[in-house]
């Protein structure tokens, strides 16, 4: 032990106890009956009670919403891992006609923000029937992350060896082999950053779900909470609990991935 | 089906931002410059929005440039659990903006925990309700959009760190250097480019920002917190403004544009 590194301990116990506080004291609120708040913030709930969660699951109809949530959010990272993959691999090892002038349309979309093209969006997905549908959204939200997931991808399979696929080829494999049975292996970091990374932007958007959801049965967990603490604006223990069953699922998968989730949301800083 | 869901509405925002349309009905009325003419000379509430918009990336850019040089550079000392502190300052980062939204307005409520904890430590007198008061309800909040990108410029600026030459700190120290010299004389300057980099995602982020403002405060009290994205969203879907909401999107789409060609021109000259 170096004694004069313990100033940059006690800065860094401090800061990181300050910077979780607001989830642990959350936790405590959502785990408190309402008797209990007269105790102050920080103190634990003795003895935790489950009542708020139970209220915000059947009464305020968090399960519907969970549900949802759950749909769409799989089904946006299972479809993002085989169309990006693909893409990602096409854009890399196949020349095809207008290759060239579609990697910089997709390279061009890292940079347009999904805040700015809600409202035409409304009015394609309108014109389309789209609007409170579960695939409308899921078609937006592939959409408007596929270029960075291609960004991410080529980068990858640009740092594979080309000596591989074309031994591959020698020994008589067709191209979607070469994808399937060569590739596919060998991206697996990336696919699995791909994953968690679209798992967590389409399970915590609210925006997108917000505007093209409207039937509340329907409706994502993001957008359940933002009605639900308009509604309940005094109940501390009640939006805990709420906020918690959105939060609970992405904590547990950043503290088993929590690698792929600090690398990738670094690079996907500027979406 | 990228074409379909970016590349085709963004082509529309330009197009309807021109046009006087409430989003649904088939009269839509061309109006030229009518409505960025209301937006760039009459409508107060539009330059408001643009600097609160500024004034919080000012606020965010602080703390996460500052906090997270020093925090980081201190992560960068030869210090066990290392990996705990990293993954308590990213923990928030993977919360939705609706979560940190619940749990900071908690935390500023005239009953939340801010106030219970200055009172309890006898400084009854600086209690307020944070959010409700013009002048801090801004600050406060941006502080709230803080916790939740600091993370992501610690890791960068770690990434940093990891490459500066550890031959610069050896001979400065042996020129008897103390830890804060080593920070203000060799830290800072080798990372003028990180720098850089976290300022621009810091801004992009800026101007991006709408869930945790519209869960809180949805932009007052009398427009203290209005953003550009929840002047955007109020104009075109609540108001049915929807040619003018394109306008106030195209305004923020090219400020986005700008922030992220300079970011990716930056990333490529680093490799």
């Amino acid at each position: 032990m170096r004694w004069n590194l313990i100033p940059v301990y006690v800065v860094l116990v401090i800061t990181s106890a300050l910077i979780v506080a607001p989830l642990v004291l959350t936790v405590f609120a959502a785990l408190k009956s309402p008797e209990q708040f007269l105790y102050k913030p920080w103190i634990p709930p003795r003895p935790p009670v489950f009542e708020n969660f139970v209220s915000a699951w059947y009464k305020a109809r968090f399960n519907i919403y969970f549900k949802n949530s759950v749909i769409i959010s799989t089904i946006d990272a299972l479809a993002m891992i085989s169309i990006a993959t693909m893409a990602a691999y096409a854009f890399v090892f196949i020349r095809f006609p207008g290759s060239n002038l579609l990697l910089p349309l997709f390279l061009a979309g890292l940079m347009v923000p999904v805040t700015a093209l809600i409202l035409p969006l409304y009015a394609i997905m309108n014109s389309f029937d789209l609007i409170n549908t579960h695939f409308g959204v899921i078609l937006a939200d592939l959409s408007l992350a596929l270029p960075f997931f291609i960004f991410i991808g080529r980068a990858y399979f640009l740092s594979i060896p080309s000596e591989l696929r074309d031994a591959a080829r020698v020994d008589g494999a067709g191209e979607f082999r070469i994808f399937w049975n060569v590739m596919f292996p060998l991206a697996k970091p990336v696919i699995i950053t791909t994953a968690l990374l679209e798992f967590l932007w389409s399970w915590n958007d609210l925006l997108l779900r917000l505007v093209f959801l409207t039937k509340d049965s329907l409706r994502t967990l993001t957008v359940g909470l933002l009605f639900f603490q308009g509604l309940h604006t005094r109940d501390v223990g009640g939006n805990a609990a709420a906020a918690l069953i959105l939060a609970g699922p992405i904590i547990v998968l950043f503290l088993i991935f929590q690698r792929q989730f600090i690398q990738g949301l670094t690079k996907g800083a500027i979406k | 089906m990228y074409i379909t869901f970016v590349v085709y509405p963004t082509l529309e925002l330009f197009q309807f931002s021109f046009m006087s349309w409430d989003g649904v009905s088939p009269t839509k009325l061309w109006v030229g410059l009518a409505n960025y003419r209301e937006l760039l000379f009459s409508e107060k509430i539009f330059w408001q929005s643009f600097k609160n918009t500024v004034f919080w990336a000012a606020i965010t850019l602080f703390l996460n440039v500052f906090i997270g040089l020093v925090l980081a550079s201190l992560i960068a000392e030869p210090i066990r659990g290392r990996v705990y502190f990293q993954l308590a300052y990213f923990l928030p980062v993977v919360q939705a903006g609706i979560v940190t939204a619940i749990i900071w307005r908690w935390m500023y409520q005239p009953d939340g925990v801010i106030n219970s904890f200055l009172r309890t430590v006898g400084l009854g007198m600086l209690t307020r309700g944070w959010l409700g008061d013009f002048k801090l309800a801004l600050p406060a909040l941006a502080i709230a959009g803080s916790w939740m990108s600091l993370g992501v410029s610690i890791v960068i600026f770690s990434g940093g760190i990891q490459n500066i030459d550890p031959a610069l700190y050896e001979s400065a120290k042996v020129d008897g250097a103390n830890r804060i010299q080593l920070f203000w004389y060799i830290t800072i300057p080798s990372l003028r480019h990180v720098i850089a980099t976290v300022l621009i995602l810091t801004i992009i982020g800026s101007f991006k920002t709408f869930d945790i403002v519209w869960a809180t405060t949805q932009g007052g009290p009398i427009r203290a917190t209005e953003l550009l994205a929840t002047y955007m969203y109020k104009r075109g879907m609540l108001e049915v403004r929807y040619g003018y909401g394109c306008a106030v999107a195209v305004f923020l789409m090219i400020v986005v544009t700008l922030f992220s060609t300079l970011y990716l021109l930056q990333q490529r000259e680093k490799v």
